[in-house]
């Protein structure tokens, strides 16, 4: 019974698989959604008018300026300190909906770790703030 | 030029009459039938009054008055129907299409326009059938050395991941496409895949506008995912579940606004930063980047994308719904279904039908959708309202906001809710 197959979940316990299968709605649905919409695409495409005289037509739109250089370039990345923070961040968040979806069943002692760890959060947040104005270090 | 089939004769027109005939026959046997058998095979049917519904067996009560009723009462609550129109995609589809068109109108009525108005006897109100049209009849053009397939299938890429978030939205009791025991968890997860699908498909347009479109698109996504994230952990501590069915259950008393007004507040302003809409809709700035990631987009790919980001709107409306307004909470205002009809049948003059099955829904759920829906609405026009009113702010604005100010926020709203729950005023043994 202590498989990792089963999860327990008070005295009962479920089959893994069918915990996952609720997921299987979600994907019927974004598969639905496909379905319900690429006709649309496929219609527009058989009824629609191509015409291929003009080569002009088919540049990448600059307004009204023959485009120079390739459209996919090299370039400087200006505020990357703030997506390398999300990189961080976005985890400690997750983090702590571990700890908010069962506090109700933790010791109120437990509390204290938590919000030592949100503190220390916190302050590494502010000095990483404080270098994403820096932006000669980036 | 003008005529219509200049070489046309009687004889070649039946041959492809036809020949158009027998080749709809043979693909019906040789593909059709299998096709429906394989298909059959997979979906489990109802069982209705101890037998096996059958398509056979439907079809024939079609015909028999008695049975009609439980048979749409078993289509309406099987899975497919979920999906493809009540809690799922048709209603969706249905409050965006709304939302599109009161937009218009409200818009124009804020400005001192008419807005539209010629198609339709009623103010316009055929002009989303109208543009519809229009977009299907267009070209779509497709940049030179643009990243073809990627083009092509973001948009619907963007429509369905848009749909998987409506799936995950609970609108009546137990009326919810897929009730996942960490429902909240899985709209962060779908949340997520947004901007990988903005970014994508700015990039394989191989055009200058779009790609910066995209590159704001990402950093403004990334920057209000976090605010957003924390400024729901408030509701998760106080009902101890990431169930959003259950969350809108523990809201029975009172609504979560009251107690978290702070996080609703964070959650709001975080949801427009994700849907990209005024003041912050600098990845499709029009005055800027022409049209941000959507520049190279035409046609019914443009007019899938539009639909795409409305679905997303109602969507988050419906989710601070159900986590701070109560979801479909409210007092009984739908009458019961009256109990002559179900005991005695429906009398009109000296006839007297007798209609089994009957009621096909509950009276909560006919509630709980209205209470849900007028709800919904007003939130909608909440996030509406805010086009007309304030100009766009700049990248760095935007980004100061997200992580100084609405992350500092966010952290207050958790320490409110902790003071909530260990002061006994919520929890176990509280109010709730």
């Amino acid at each position: 019974m202590d498989s990792f197959l089963y999860l327990r979940k008070s005295l009962k316990a479920t089959l893994v698989g069918e915990a996952v299968a609720g997921y299987s709605h979600v994907l019927m649905m974004f598969g639905f959604a496909i379905i319900a919409t690429a006709p649309a695409l496929i219609i527009s495409r058989m009824i629609s008018p191509r015409r291929r005289s003009n080569p002009v037509k088919f540049l990448p739109m600059e307004c009204g300026q023959v485009p120079s250089g390739a459209g996919r370039t090299h370039f400087m990345m200006q505020y990357y300190a703030f997506i390398l923070m999300f990189v961080v961040f976005d985890v400690m968040a997750i983090f702590l909906y571990a700890w908010g979806s069962t506090i109700l069943n933790l010791e109120k002692t437990a509390t204290l770790p938590i919000i030592a760890f949100l503190g220390i959060m916190f302050g590494a947040m502010a000095y990483a703030l404080y270098q994403s104005k820096r932006r000669d270090i980036w | 030029m003008s005529v219509i089939a200049p070489k046309f004769r009687l004889g070649y027109f039946l041959k492809s009459l036809t020949d158009n005939i027998f080749w709809i026959i043979v693909l019906l046997t040789l593909v059709g039938i299998p096709a429906i058998m394989i298909v059959l095979f997979f979906i489990d049917l109802p069982v209705l009054d101890g037998t096996l519904l059958t398509p056979f067996l439907a079809f024939t009560m079609m015909f028999h008055p008695e049975l009609a009723v439980p048979v749409v009462k078993s289509l309406l609550y099987s899975d497919f129907f979920r999906i493809a129109a009540f809690p799922g995609f048709g209603f969706a589809a249905l409050l965006a299409a709304g939302t599109i068109f009161a937009e218009r109108k409200l818009l124009a009525k804020l400005q001192l326009r008419v807005g539209p108005f010629y198609c339709g006897k009623f103010e316009g109100i055929l002009q989303l059938m109208a543009d519809g049209l229009k977009l299907i009849s267009k070209e779509i053009i497709i940049p030179a050395k643009a990243d073809k397939p990627i083009f092509w299938t973001a948009p619907i890429l963007f429509v369905a991941t848009a749909a998987a978030f409506v799936s995950l939205i609970p609108v009546a009791p137990g009326w919810v496409v897929a009730d996942l025991d960490v429902g909240l968890l899985a709209v962060f997860a779908i949340i997520g895949f947004f901007p990988i699908i903005t970014i994508l498909s700015a990039w394989s347009a191989n055009s200058k506008f779009p790609f910066i479109g995209g590159i704001r698109a990402l950093h403004q996504m990334v920057s209000f995912e976090i605010p957003l994230i924390l400024s729901l952990l408030g509701v998760v501590i106080l009902t101890g579940t990431l169930n959003l069915s259950e969350i809108v259950e523990s809201q029975s008393n009172y609504w979560f606004i009251v107690f978290l007004p702070i996080g609703a507040i964070v959650f709001f302003i975080s949801v427009l930063a994700e849907l990209e809409r005024i003041p912050f809709d600098l990845p499709e700035a029009e005055s800027e980047i022409v049209a941000g990631w959507l520049t190279e987009f035409s046609g019914m790919i443009y007019g899938l994308v539009q639909l795409g980001s409305y679905l997303k709107l109602y969507a988050f409306a419906a989710l601070f719904v159900v986590l701070f307004l109560g979801g479909w909470q409210g007092p009984m205002i739908v009458p019961p279904f009256p109990a002559e009809i179900i005991t005695h049948g429906i009398e009109a003059g000296p006839i007297t039908v007798q209609v089994p099955g009957l009621p096909i829904t509950t009276q909560e759920m006919l509630n709980g959708t209205l209470w849900f829906t007028l709800k919904t609405v007003a939130v909608i026009f909440f996030i509406l309202i805010p086009r007309g009113v304030f100009p766009r702010i700049r990248i760095d604005m935007l980004l100061s906001i997200g992580w100084n100010k609405l992350i500092a926020l966010a952290f207050i709203n958790i320490f409110i809710a902790l003071g909530l729950l260990y002061a006994g005023v919520l929890g176990p043994g509280g109010l709730l």
